[in-house]
């Protein structure tokens, strides 16, 4: 091993006190000296006089080898992987002293937080000048507030999924209220959707209201509702779109039989007896069927029309019924 | 700093009083809601006023209060973040003490949204009065703000290890006295960040 007698230990605790992740080569590349840094990553006990080649291979410039062809054609700046299995990669700089020794400063680059984490690194191991704890803090920082975000925007979600929830339920009845009604039928007229319209109006309702009082008119609009969400399935629609009034959105079903099948059942179950604080209340209900197959181009408004009218013909043919219309003409 | 000291604030009440006295304390004060969000913007001066309910509802001086949100922050486990952070500053507890002054540029670096002039970051300047003694000066929109440092600068005097004497001495100021720099075994910090 080669070493110059002149020159005192001394240089040696500078540099390694500037640099901890120094090498110091000898002209042949073999190490001299390293930082305290760099020889805890190594963690050779024979790191003196080690060849540079079997401690590193130099993933850049491509075709070096040896510290000397690094230098000579990369020595402004070079990557390195150390031998001894840790992944965290190095970048450095380097140049050839005056008398012929090779000093490089080597440092984790971008690699920094996986290096603190694989070799257990200490603040101890960076000077005050490296900005390595400045990075380690602002990635830190950064997960700190990103993991809040996330937290955020998961409860704003959640507010927002409750706040349209909100929006489009009948808080008496659970049913979907006009607004979401509206929405529905006019998604499924635009996607062709075919589907039956049951609108549905109480019967002697405003007579429960009068006799009984609002708070019994509102228990039989409770049990109206309870009595369509038991007699549909989930993909269709049950809304409450006006006092005593609803609109019934069955997907996927034209077929008459069917619908006039829901249809009566429900009238058959309104027009039971419904008992409310000890007395009974008596109502009925119409209902107006049409189907999306009745238009050549189904569209809500002309639909909604044509319910109304078949609601109406329900009514004035005694009540308790359900009527289809078979076109506009009818 | 209203929406930050507020979800601190929270954190601390909640998990030390319990989920009835916060919201007896936000029915108090009036507020429309019971969650702060520490992302979202609060009218200025409204942590101040929240904490001043709360001193009510606890029956304790609105510094107590303050002062153990300070620790809270750095003690508890679910914050465990906030004292990784601090133990950035430095190697030893004078260290970490000169690093505070640095605490608005480091938050400046971490978001760069956070250099509005309506965030108010507090203002600090440390004075080394002699190797062992300190004074800290805060400029700060939120009265409680000084109180919150003394409570976290003695609990990070803990952390390190380090006896201290921390008082402080009216508005905007706290003195330091470093009595034995080991006094205790400083608490671990590994500085890459536990898995998962």
């Amino acid at each position: 091993m080669e070493r110059d007698p002149d020159r005192p230990v001394p240089e040696q605790a500078m540099l390694a006190r500037f640099m901890p992740m120094h090498l110091l080569l000898d002209r042949e590349g073999r190490v001299l000296g390293a930082g305290p840094t760099l020889r805890r990553m190594l963690q050779r006990p024979d790191l003196a006089g080690a060849r540079f080649e079997d401690l590193f291979e130099v993933r850049a410039p491509g075709g070096a080898v040896t510290a000397d062809q690094v230098l000579a054609r990369a020595g402004h700046r070079f990557r390195l992987v150390a031998r001894n299995g840790v992944r965290a990669g190095l970048r450095g700089m380097g140049e050839r002293l005056p008398d012929g020794r090779m000093l490089m400063n080597l440092s984790f680059g971008i690699d920094l937080i996986a290096a603190v984490r694989e070799l257990g690194l200490t603040d101890a191991d960076f000077v005050a000048t490296d900005l390595a704890m400045e990075l380690l803090y602002l990635a830190e920082a950064n997960a700190a507030v990103t993991r809040e975000l996330r937290g955020l925007n998961l409860r704003l979600e959640g507010a927002r999924l409750a706040a349209e929830e909100e929006a489009l339920t009948d808080p008496l009845t659970g049913l979907r209220n006009r607004r979401a009604a509206d929405l529905v039928l006019a998604r499924l007229c635009a996607a062709r959707m075919p589907f039956g319209l049951l609108h549905l109006d109480l019967d002697y309702f405003k007579s429960v209201n009068d006799t009984l009082g609002h708070a019994a008119g509102d228990h039989v609009l409770e049990v109206v509702g309870r009595i369509l969400r038991a007699e549909l399935r989930v993909e269709d629609c049950a809304a409450r779109i006006g006092g005593d009034e609803f609109l019934v959105l069955v997907v996927k079903r034209v077929d008459l039989q069917v619908l006039r099948g829901i249809a009566d059942r429900i009238i058959q179950r309104i027009s039971a007896p419904i008992p409310v604080a000890g007395k009974v209340a008596q109502v009925s209900a119409s209902i107006g069927i049409v189907r999306s197959s009745d238009l050549a181009a189904p569209d809500p408004v002309r639909l909604m029309a044509l319910a109304d009218r078949a609601l109406y013909a329900a009514k004035r043919a005694g009540r308790g019924r359900s009527i289809r219309l078979r076109s506009a003409a009818d | 700093m209203d929406a930050l000291m507020l979800r601190f604030l929270q954190g601390y009440v909640r998990g030390t009083f319990g989920v009835p006295v916060w919201q007896t304390i936000c029915r108090r004060a009036d507020l429309p809601v019971e969650t702060f969000e520490p992302m979202l913007r609060y009218a200025p001066g409204l942590a101040d006023q929240v904490a001043a309910e709360a001193a009510a509802v606890l029956g304790r001086p609105v510094e107590t209060i303050w002062e153990d949100l300070g620790t809270y922050l750095v003690t508890s486990p679910g914050h465990e973040g906030v004292r990784r952070l601090l133990r950035f500053g430095g190697i030893g507890y004078a260290d970490f003490l000169h690093s505070l002054e640095e605490l608005p540029g480091r938050a400046r670096l971490a978001l760069p949204d956070l250099d509005l002039p309506d965030l108010d970051l507090p203002e600090i300047r440390l004075t080394e009065i002699a190797p062992d003694r300190f004074v800290l000066d805060c400029r700060a929109g939120l009265r409680g703000t000084i109180r919150v440092l003394v409570g976290m600068l003695t609990a990070m005097a803990d952390d390190f290890g380090t006896l201290c004497l921390i008082e402080a001495e009216g508005e905007g100021r706290i003195a330091i006295r470093i009595l034995d720099r080991a006094h205790a075994a400083a608490r671990p910090f590994d500085l890459a960040l536990p898995e998962g």
